[in-house]
């Protein structure tokens, strides 16, 4: 119970680290993040400097707090837009006749027998880099476990007796999974969306960091980790700041997901 | 037994249909002319066409298919243009690369958490279930080509434990092949165990839950013992399927990995063909590695349907 | 009488808040008897079951006076001499039978475990003294049951096989825990008569935990009525349907529906909910939804268990029964 809550909080602190780096960098920056300065490359950490330079002599903090953005701005877009795809295509599956159903999970499977991140690396190669096919890639990619989310809960939910109650009276499949199984599956989705983000943010800066995702002069932990690993035998301090960040946003993410999971979907369930 | 045999079977044909079906669209919307890919901006009209007409690229879609699909059967996976080889040849000659450091990171990852996930499933809530969820936490989040890097630094570069980069063959001796593909190994193995721990541990506490524990108790056995005999055998069956699964998955999932650490394999053939557009390389790996997972993932159902008695039973019925 | 097989004195079970479960439950098993503990669903009598069993999960504490078995003190034993002679001396038929035995081990292969344990014999001798209680428990074909897996088994099958489980030690006591709740309702009778059949033939003493109250004054000697955790009226089956003292047992048998009842008149039914709350006071727990209820019944009260007719109220010693 009070384990439970730990990791909630844990998670939302770890999180909000994260949203305070990108809110401040809408106000202020230590140092504009593409300013090179040659005669200062690989500082360590300083009092100008606070997380040192790079190859360039570009602040880290300061970059780091610019990629902030777009890993929060993939990380959001990509799971919304799988998540609000995968529900549909995952509603219309569980609530059609047996053929359709079995057609889109077939489909779905095939998406999923895609390991990690090879359908998203395949996506980037039709669209092409940048971040914008990013966000559609990661999206896509996130599409199928929501759909297989939302259709199992549907089955499940199609055979109990409210959902038989209220299709007795006359309603139809949208008024059904809208209204009645819908606030049923809130809480899972909301668990699912929480840690998706964390998955999301991880492929966005794998992507990067094989050169597929965010483009140069952009920047992004995954790039920023890419480009010190030329470096980091000779500099390794270079290569420990921008994974510490992206460690924080994922495990926030995975950790918030992980507790609600065990306080809404655990309790609610049992109830 | 022989009905699920088939059932499994055709819906792993079907999955594999659709897969070639998506990988087949989806590199076929590729902005730009394959043919022009080839020949570059300067070619004339005529060669394009010439060129096109003998890629098949005037023939309608399904006969395209069709065709791709018949030559895969023949093993003609295509040719790569960027390598100028058969992409059958490219594929296999880095498959050993990728299928040990995939097997050999399963071999570390699966004994460790099964041992983890156990113990911190019958010390629930002590200090060291604590740990081993933190760990478990760590495991799945913490990006492994930062993970590399770090490694890299510290025992590679700094320790000289291991070499930094690249591949000895086994024949140039098995030691040394093991030396070179132990710490991308290990990198794998800690990403796997974050799921892993979760799997055995989840899978024990509820074996450990059920009513069969007491009836063993109640027989008057030590605890050890229900735990052996009763807790373990149902506490593993559920974590075999997953297994099979999370190997597949990593066996297209070594492309970080293999980039870091310079290895030669399938993940960075896999890079290159989409840093270059070399779609039919592109294809053949999308669906050399698609085609894997789900011949895995065959097996290890047929494997578990055919140890576990329950679902042996699906068939035969129940007896009355 | 010879000394009783099961002797518990002052049983209360409370949970990690403090909650009390049962409270005060004093009951004893004698050779050969055959007691029968009712109550609704709640009232504690499973609970009692598990605490003697040790089967507790482990955020409830067990306190008691005394809980002793065949003469040996469980309460001061440490865990594993306790299970070894649990192990020996009792057997238990739990209520849902889907799984108690483990599905993925044959009959044969888990049957004879206890019989082993407790170094009774080879597995060979377990499994073949298996294939007899089997038989005896009416199961036709022993040797194709021993060597299926429980899925295989129909409900009533696995409860035969829990029955044979639990004779393998030749216990001193069985504890069944409405063993027939899960079985339909002709293999219900069917399992309800081999119990007494082999109380009958082996001289096994049983503690028969059911609600089924028309059952356990068919089979039982003596039959203790729970209500809300603790005991409110123990005493022969005679006597108890005969001179029902408590209230709430009163209720109990008045809600028992007969065959020559007006089938247009309603059932019957007791007011009220039971208790969640407060089950460790001394005052009556029964009071709000009694109908005799008086001012006394809301203060402490205290009642003596060493009559052969105990009951939790105050009606009988006031000299109001019937």
């Amino acid at each position: 119970m009070k384990k439970k809550k730990i990791t909630v909080i844990l998670g939302a602190i770890l999180i909000s680290i994260i949203l305070l780096l990108c809110v401040v960098s809408f106000f202020w920056l230590p140092f504009d993040p593409d300013r090179m300065d040659t005669a200062n490359r690989f500082a360590l950490p300083s009092m100008t400097h606070l997380l040192g330079t790079d190859q360039f002599g570009r602040d880290v903090l300061s970059r780091i707090m610019i990629a902030s953005r777009s890993a929060l701005l993939v990380g959001l877009c990509s799971v919304s837009v799988g998540a609000l795809i995968g529900l549909v295509v995952g509603a219309i599956a569980a609530m059609s006749g047996p053929r359709l159903q079995s057609l889109i999970m077939r489909v779905i499977d095939g998406f999923m027998a895609f390991p990690g991140i090879l359908l998203a690396m395949m996506l980037v190669a039709v669209l092409g880099k940048g971040q914008i096919n990013a966000v559609i890639a990661i999206g896509i990619f996130m599409i199928p476990s929501f759909s297989r989310l939302v259709y199992s809960m549907i089955l499940e939910n199609k055979t109990r007796l409210h959902i038989k109650a209220a299709r007795s009276y006359g309603c139809g499949p949208v008024r059904i999974v809208v209204s009645h199984i819908f606030p049923d599956m809130l809480p899972r989705l909301i668990t699912q969306f929480s840690s998706s983000i964390g998955g999301a943010i991880l492929t966005e800066s794998s992507l990067s960091f094989l050169g597929l995702g965010i483009q140069p002069p952009s920047a992004s932990w995954g790039m920023m980790l890419s480009e010190a690993r030329q470096y980091v035998l000779s500099y390794p301090f270079i290569a420990i700041a921008p994974g510490v960040v992206l460690l924080v946003a994922v495990l926030g993410f995975n950790l918030l997901g992980d507790g609600l999971n065990d306080r809404l979907v655990q309790r609610g369930g049992r109830a | 037994m022989i009905k699920i045999f088939g059932k499994r079977l055709i819906s792993a044909l079907a999955v594999l249909l659709v897969v070639s079906l998506i990988t087949f669209f989806v590199l076929k919307w590729i902005p730009g002319d394959p043919a022009q890919l080839i020949l570059g901006t300067e070619a004339s009209q005529e060669s394009l066409e010439a060129l096109r007409e003998s890629m098949g690229l005037n023939l309608p879609w399904t006969t395209q298919y069709w065709n791709w699909l018949v030559n895969l059967f023949h093993g003609d996976w295509g040719s790569s243009y960027i390598y100028g080889e058969s992409v059958r040849t490219l594929i296999l000659q880095r498959l050993p690369v990728t299928f040990s450091v995939t097997i050999f990171s399963m071999v570390i990852a699966v004994p460790l958490s099964a041992l983890i996930g156990i113990l911190a499933a019958l010390f629930k809530d002590s200090p060291f279930d604590v740990l081993s969820r933190s760990l478990m936490q760590l495991g799945t989040a913490i990006p492994s080509f930062w993970l590399g890097m770090i490694f890299m630094i510290v025992f590679a570069a700094q320790l000289k434990w291991f070499p930094v980069t690249g591949y000895t063959p086994p024949s140039e001796g098995f030691f040394a092949f093991l030396h070179s593909i132990a710490l991308p190994s290990i990198i794998l193995a800690i990403g796997e165990m974050g799921v892993l721990i979760r799997l055995f541990r989840s899978s024990m506490l509820s074996a450990l839950q059920q009513d069969f524990m007491q009836s063993a108790q109640v027989k008057g056995l030590p605890r050890a013992m229900a735990i052996v005999k009763y807790a373990l055998r149902s506490a593993i069956i559920a974590p075999i399927t997953v297994i099979g699964n999370q190997t597949a998955k990593l066996f297209g999932g070594t492309v970080i990995i293999e980039t870091i650490f310079a290895l030669p394999g399938i993940g960075r053939l896999l890079l290159t063909s989409v840093e270059q557009r070399d779609i039919e390389l592109l294809q053949g790996i999308v669906l050399f590695i698609t085609f894997m997972v789900v011949f895995i993932n065959l097996i290890t159902d047929l494997l578990v349907a055919a140890a576990n008695p329950l679902i042996r039973m699906e068939t035969g019925g129940k007896e009355s | 009488m010879s000394a009783p097989v099961l002797q518990l004195q002052g049983c209360t079970v409370t949970d990690a808040r403090d909650n009390v479960l049962i409270h005060d439950v004093s009951l004893s098993v004698g050779a050969h008897e055959c007691v029968g503990i009712i109550g609704e669903s709640g009232s504690g009598k499973t609970m009692t079951a598990r605490a003697i069993l040790g089967l507790l999960s482990k955020d409830l504490k067990l306190s008691a006076r005394q809980m002793s078995l065949c003469s040996q003190d469980l309460l001061t034993m440490n865990e594993k001499q306790k299970r070894a002679v649990i192990g020996q001396e009792i057997g238990f038929v739990p209520q849902n039978t889907v799984a108690y035995l483990h599905p993925l081990i044959r009959i044969r292969n888990q049957i004879a475990d206890g019989f082993v344990q407790a170094g009774r014999g080879t597995r060979q001798q377990g499994q073949a003294k298996a294939e007899q209680l089997l038989a005896s428990v009416g199961i036709r074909d022993p040797k194709r049951v021993m060597n299926s897996y429980p899925g295989q088994l129909s409900g009533g099958m696995r409860q035969r096989v829990n029955i044979a489980m639990a004779l393998m030690c030749d216990p001193q006591l069985i504890i069944a825990d409405e063993p027939t709740t899960a079985l339909d309702c002709i293999v219900q009778q069917q399992v309800t008569e081999l119990f007494f059949q082999l109380h009958q033939q082996r001289n096994t003493a049983i503690l028969m935990i059911s609600h089924n109250l028309t059952m356990l004054k068919k089979y039982c000697d003596r039959i203790i009525v729970m209500y809300a955790g603790q005991i409110v009226e123990a005493a022969s089956a005679q006597e108890i349907f005969d001179h029902p003292h408590h209230p709430y047992t009163r209720a109990l048998i008045s809600v028992i529906p007969r065959l020559d009842q007006d089938p247009n008149v309603p059932l019957t039914e007791i007011p009220g909910y039971v208790p969640e709350k407060n089950r460790g006071r001394t005052s009556c727990l029964f009071a709000d939804r009694c109908a005799h209820c008086q001012p006394q019944c809301r203060q402490p009260l205290q009642f003596s268990d060493a009559l052969p007719h105990f009951s939790r109220c105050i009606l009988q010693e006031g000299g109001m029964a019937g």
